[in-house]
């Protein structure tokens, strides 16, 4: 295809830090037909520009940062950008979304795409706005958080569209679960690219443009548009819950259905009053100031928060109980100072919380002990070190040095990875695997480890899917299931929008809105084709990397200890494990390894890798 | 022969208890009506006519309702038994059948009706669903009797009829089928009255029915997608699948779902979930809770011999990674299949909703010709989730459960209630339906 769609610029950036070159390329039209944007089309320029078997955090990983071509439009949550790099926790692909302001700006520079690469002698930022892009010292922000570094870029803007991406003193110390932030509180959080940008001196991104898009077909947008807005407004989680409660309003819920992990996934027994003390309605009730949305969002699910004299966003769910019961911890405040704390620092909560509870669990057995920790008691139920915690991680003090690895490496170092409760070495995510087939199978194989939305928000069609709700502890359903979950993600997050409309609806109106915009055929049909043609391209790019099929797996807890689901003890056996991946593979079209077949990379064309 | 008593067999009794609660959840009965028989080999070898007592409450038989005859002479069983007793027996000499059931059948009782000077012969009821036509064999003879119950009349001409034929009507009075067991004389007499409830759901929609049933008389092959799968009666209880628990409730629930919403007739449609290399595959989704029917696991591959309404499954799992697939035979959708707006020429090609949580769901459904291919059915699954085949029945899908699917006929059929209400009150359905949905 050589006609360029319309809602792309055709115009990618790279930027060398190593040499300072700043170049344009063209977009090929063919990847927005087959990759789209976002998650798809920066998965594919990553795969297109990177030797994956490339130290995560040398110069020659690259970041690959694409806005999608909804962005620039008025469709619903349509402002979410996706970054792609190889992971510094994983060592796979790294593959994370945000929502907030700043990937619309991005856009509005004329560009679909950024890719980075090299590294720079010293800090810099990288400033794009429409008369010049420039490569700038940064050295006046190096050792700013978020915050600051934010306020500082932006002081003095006379360009009220201008906005920040950076990263705090986690990303500069190159913390394996370092996030890059923007809106000061917007996290591209999972997989460590915070630790990425630090590794290659690049501490932030201002952005300013007023380049805009049009719509092609604008009568079979308007439909697709009309649609969602209806949809959005007519299903009870989009039209008022998480408005309401935001996502911590699933703690309650979670814990009715015996999913919520305490003391890392030991096991899921809390007291009712405790887990009332850290539930959206308690939140609600005590903390939230009030309750916003991304860009474009009618949802609105922030929680602007205050404790004290201190105001900031959240806690989320994951933030919430990684950093409460998965750690023993019940008190709402403490984890909500905690949680402004990690924004500003620039931290992924849930591999904070996660990496806490593995590290609590190896001090009370006795493997770790006051002496590697620097005197603290690192038991369950410490709340009052986590602030002490969070410090010592960023900056790399003390025992944070040895946190600020991430919990597999803490306990491999300690001898004992088994209780690290990662996969891909990336921390499992608040939902107990053990409570449902399908979650356990998302987590296995989501390309960027543990992860709850890149491996299929399963849980949401298991408890709160209405008519979509699946069994929990079907073998033979779970592995379609979560491929078709997977692939939803796969499109939401290639095209820009939030996971949450999901609660709504699904491929339709995106579909519709797609086509209306590009020109292009973009029928439901279409979009799972795309999805699956992603899928592969983030499976090669992690065999590239060395990971196996043995990389898809849980941690041994789960299938040896089991934890009580509506009144049965309930374990993910290795047989089931075992059966549960290779069918997976099997309805990917991959083989018993977990290699794409040739039928398969033939089907969906996805071609040879362009040399890096 | 062993005394009779009246402690009928459990197996005996629990059969006609569930045909009986079933044939008035589907209400092809009142309280009272109606009468099933079968016959019936006792552990001692002996043979009897087991049948329903007169007066006897279907939905709700007692152990006492249920007679055994003696199939030869007049036994004292005879005192309770239906005052259609003699039909029954008669019919149940008949070659090959054992079973016979006669239930008022509203829909296609009604239909039926003329009003012409008495005696006479009324016309035979053609059927325009495929259901009815091919199950039926094309045609449900119609007789007017001067004493239109239990008549030696009527013991003479209804088995002259189901010899030749699966049902037949008694005018003004109901239907009489035959089966090889009374769960297919059952199926049968459903998709009679369902057959009935199509064309009076035609007649409401000023279709033109003499001119539907030309067609299909002239040409079955291009007026319907292809034949349904033959009623099957030695596999209702295989299960192949009972360890998968949590999907096996879900079939069930789905499947009681069809059959108490008449979504589709007893035992017919077909649901299935898939696999990675097997689909578990229900052949009569329409299963009341306590009779069910097969469940089964089969490759996703076709196979010689599968039916074409499993190779649709199949072909369409092929082309798409949907997780579900139902089929129903919504008689509603049937009929509004061959709705013509006034003033077009032909039958519309969608369904546009004009209620609320039919909007919600569907904007609109899509409406195609019987021999519509796999590739432009699953394209159009694939934007619509449900697709209404003129002349095919109601396919839907879902991407990941049974539930997701069942909901996509189950709001159609209340969205097709909603339009025909609306003509029928004489509204203009094109103000009613969204402009928008024109493009949609």
């Amino acid at each position: 295809m050589s006609e360029l769609p319309w809602g792309v610029h055709g115009k990618i950036l790279e930027v060398d830090l190593s040499s300072g070159r700043i170049e344009e390329a063209p977009l090929d039209p063919g990847q927005v037909a087959d990759y789209i944007g976002g998650r798809g089309l920066g998965t594919r320029l990553l795969y297109d520009r990177i030797d994956a078997s490339c130290d995560a955090l040398c110069p020659d990983n690259v970041i690959v940062i694409a806005a999608a071509p909804l962005i620039g439009t008025n469709a619903p949550t349509a402002g979410r950008g996706h970054m792609v790099f190889k992971s510094a926790l994983s060592g796979g692909i790294g593959s994370s979304n945000c929502g907030g302001t700043w990937a619309p700006a991005f856009k509005s520079t004329g560009y679909d795409a950024l890719v980075i690469r090299g590294r720079a002698a010293s800090p810099v930022l990288i400033d794009i706005r429409p008369e010049r892009i420039e490569i700038l010292p940064a050295a006046h922000i190096w050792g700013k958080d978020v915050h600051q570094t934010t306020e500082a870029l932006q002081a003095g803007e006379a360009d009220r569209r201008t906005r920040v991406l950076c990263i705090g003193p986690a990303g500069e110390n190159r913390v394996r679960f370092a996030a890059v932030m923007n809106d000061r509180n917007r996290a591209y959080g999972r997989g460590g690219p915070g630790a990425v940008w630090g590794s290659k001196n690049l501490k932030a991104i201002r952005v300013a443009g007023q380049k805009k898009i049009q719509v092609k077909d604008k009568e079979r947008y308007q439909s697709g548009l009309e649609q969602s807005f209806y949809l959005l407004k007519q299903a009870p989680a989009t039209k008022r819950l998480l408005r309401d409660l935001g996502t911590a309003g699933l703690v309650e819920l979670i814990n009715l259905i015996n999913m919520l992990p305490h003391r890392n996934f030991l096991d899921n027994r809390h007291r009712d009053e405790d887990v009332e003390n850290v539930s959206g309605e308690t939140l609600a009730k005590k903390l939230l100031q009030r309750a916003a949305g991304c860009y474009l969002c009618p949802m609105g699910c922030q929680r602007h928060t205050r404790v004290g004299d201190k105001k900031g966003e959240g806690p989320e769910y994951e933030t919430m109980v990684m950093i409460g019961p998965d750690c023993d911890i019940y008190d709402l405040e403490a984890i909500t100072r905690v949680n402004y704390l990690c924004n500003e620092l620039g931290m992924d909560t849930i591999s904070f919380g996660g990496t806490l509870a593995c590290a609590m669990e190896l001090f009370e057995r006795g493997i770790l002990q006051a002496k590697d920790t620097d005197g603290l008691e690192l038991r369950f139920g410490r709340s009052d070190l986590l602030d002490e915690l969070a410090r010592r991680i960023a900056f790399r003090q003390g025992i944070g040095d040895r946190l600020a690895e991430g919990s597999y490496r803490l306990a491999r170092a300690f001898g004992h990875p088994e209780f690290s409760m990662t996969i891909k070495k990336q921390e499992i995510p608040a939902y107990d695997p053990r409570a449902s087939f399908t979650q356990a199978l998302g987590y296995m194989t989501s390309p960027t480890g543990a992860c709850h939305l890149k491996g299929g928000y399963a849980v949401s069609l298991a408890f709160f899917g209405g008519t979509k709700e699946i069994p929990r502890f079907s073998l033979l359903q779970s592995p379609i299931g979560i491929r078709n979950m997977h692939n939803l993600g796969i499109i939401q997050d290639s095209l820009g929008v939030c996971r949450f409309t999901g609660y709504a609806f699904s491929y339709d109106p995106w579909a519709r809105m797609m086509s209306g915009l590009t020109g292009l055929d973009f029928s439901t049909a279409r979009l799972e084709e795309i999805a699956n043609r992603i899928a592969a391209v983030e499976r090669l790019f992690n065999l590239a990397a060395g990971l196996t099929e043995a990389d898809d797996t849980l941690p041994a807890r789960f299938s040896r200890e089991p934890i009580l689901v509506a009144g049965e003890e309930r374990v993910v056996s290795t047989n089931a494990v075992a059966r549960m991946r290779m069918d997976y593979y099997r309805a990917r079209g991959w083989d018993e390894q977990g290699n794409p077949t040739p039928a398969t990379l033939e089907s969906l064309a996805i071609g040879k890798r362009k040399s890096p | 022969m062993k005394k009779k008593t009246w402690n009928t067999s459990e197996d005996v009794l629990r059969l006609f208890q569930t045909v009986g609660r079933a044939s008035l959840l589907y209400d092809i009965q009142d309280s009272h009506s109606g009468n099933m028989a079968i016959r019936h080999r006792d552990e001692s070898g002996n043979d009897w006519i087991v049948i329903t007592s007169t007066g006897s409450q279907k939905g709700d038989l007692e152990p006492n309702n249920i007679c055994f005859l003696s199939p030869a002479e007049t036994d004292f069983g005879y005192y309770k038994a239906s005052s259609e007793t003699d039909i029954h027996a008669r019919i149940l000499a008949l070659e090959g059948v054992a079973a016979s059931i006669h239930a008022h059948t509203k829909e296609i009782a009604v239909v039926t009706l003329d009003d012409a000077d008495k005696p006479n012969q009324p016309a035979p009821f053609i059927p325009v669903d495929p259901l009815g036509y091919y199950h039926l064999s094309g045609v449900v003879p119609v007789d007017w009797m001067a004493v239109p119950s239990g008549s030696p009349e009527m013991a003479k001409v209804i088995p002259e009829r189901l010899a030749e034929h699966p049902a037949t009507v008694i005018q003004a009075h109901g239907t009489f089928a035959k089966g090889r067991t009374l769960k297919e004389a059952f199926f049968r007499v459903c998709i009679a009255n369902n057959a009935g409830y199509v064309v009076r759901l035609l007649k409401r929609l000023k279709v033109d029915v003499e001119g539907l049933r030309q067609r299909v008389w002239d040409s079955p092959q291009a007026s319907f997608s292809y034949p349904p799968p033959d009623y099957t009666i030695d596999d209702d209880d295989v299960c192949d699948f009972p360890g998968e628990t949590e999907i096996l409730r879900e079939f069930q629930k789905a499947g009681a779902r069809i059959f108490e919403s008449r979504l589709s007739p007893f035992h017919s449609g077909s649901m299935s979930v898939r696999g990675v290399g097997s689909m578990l595959y229900a052949p009569k989704a329409s299963m009341p809770r306590e009779i069910g029917g097969p469940l089964r696991e089969v490759p996703l591959e076709v196979e010689d011999g599968d039916s074409p309404e499993i190779q649709v499954h199949k072909q369409i799992y092929a082309a798409s990674d949907f997780q579900t697939i139902m089929h129903c035979h919504v008689p509603e959708a049937e009929a509004q299949a061959h709705f013509v707006y006034p003033g077009d020429d032909g039958p519309l090609d969608r369904i546009v909703p004009i209620d609320a949580e039919g909007s919600f769901i569907h904007l609109v459904i899509p409406v195609v010709p019987a021999k519509t291919g796999i590739a432009e059915l699953v394209r159009l699954l694939h934007d619509y989730k449900v697709v209404v085949v003129r002349g095919g029945g109601v396919w839907a899908v879902g991407a990941q459960s049974l539930s997701e699917a069942l909901h996509h006929p189950s709001s159609l059929r209340e969205i097709c209630l909603y339009r025909i209400g609306a003509f029928e009150q004489g509204l203009d359905l094109r103000r009613m339906e969204p402009g928008k949905a024109r493009n949609w």
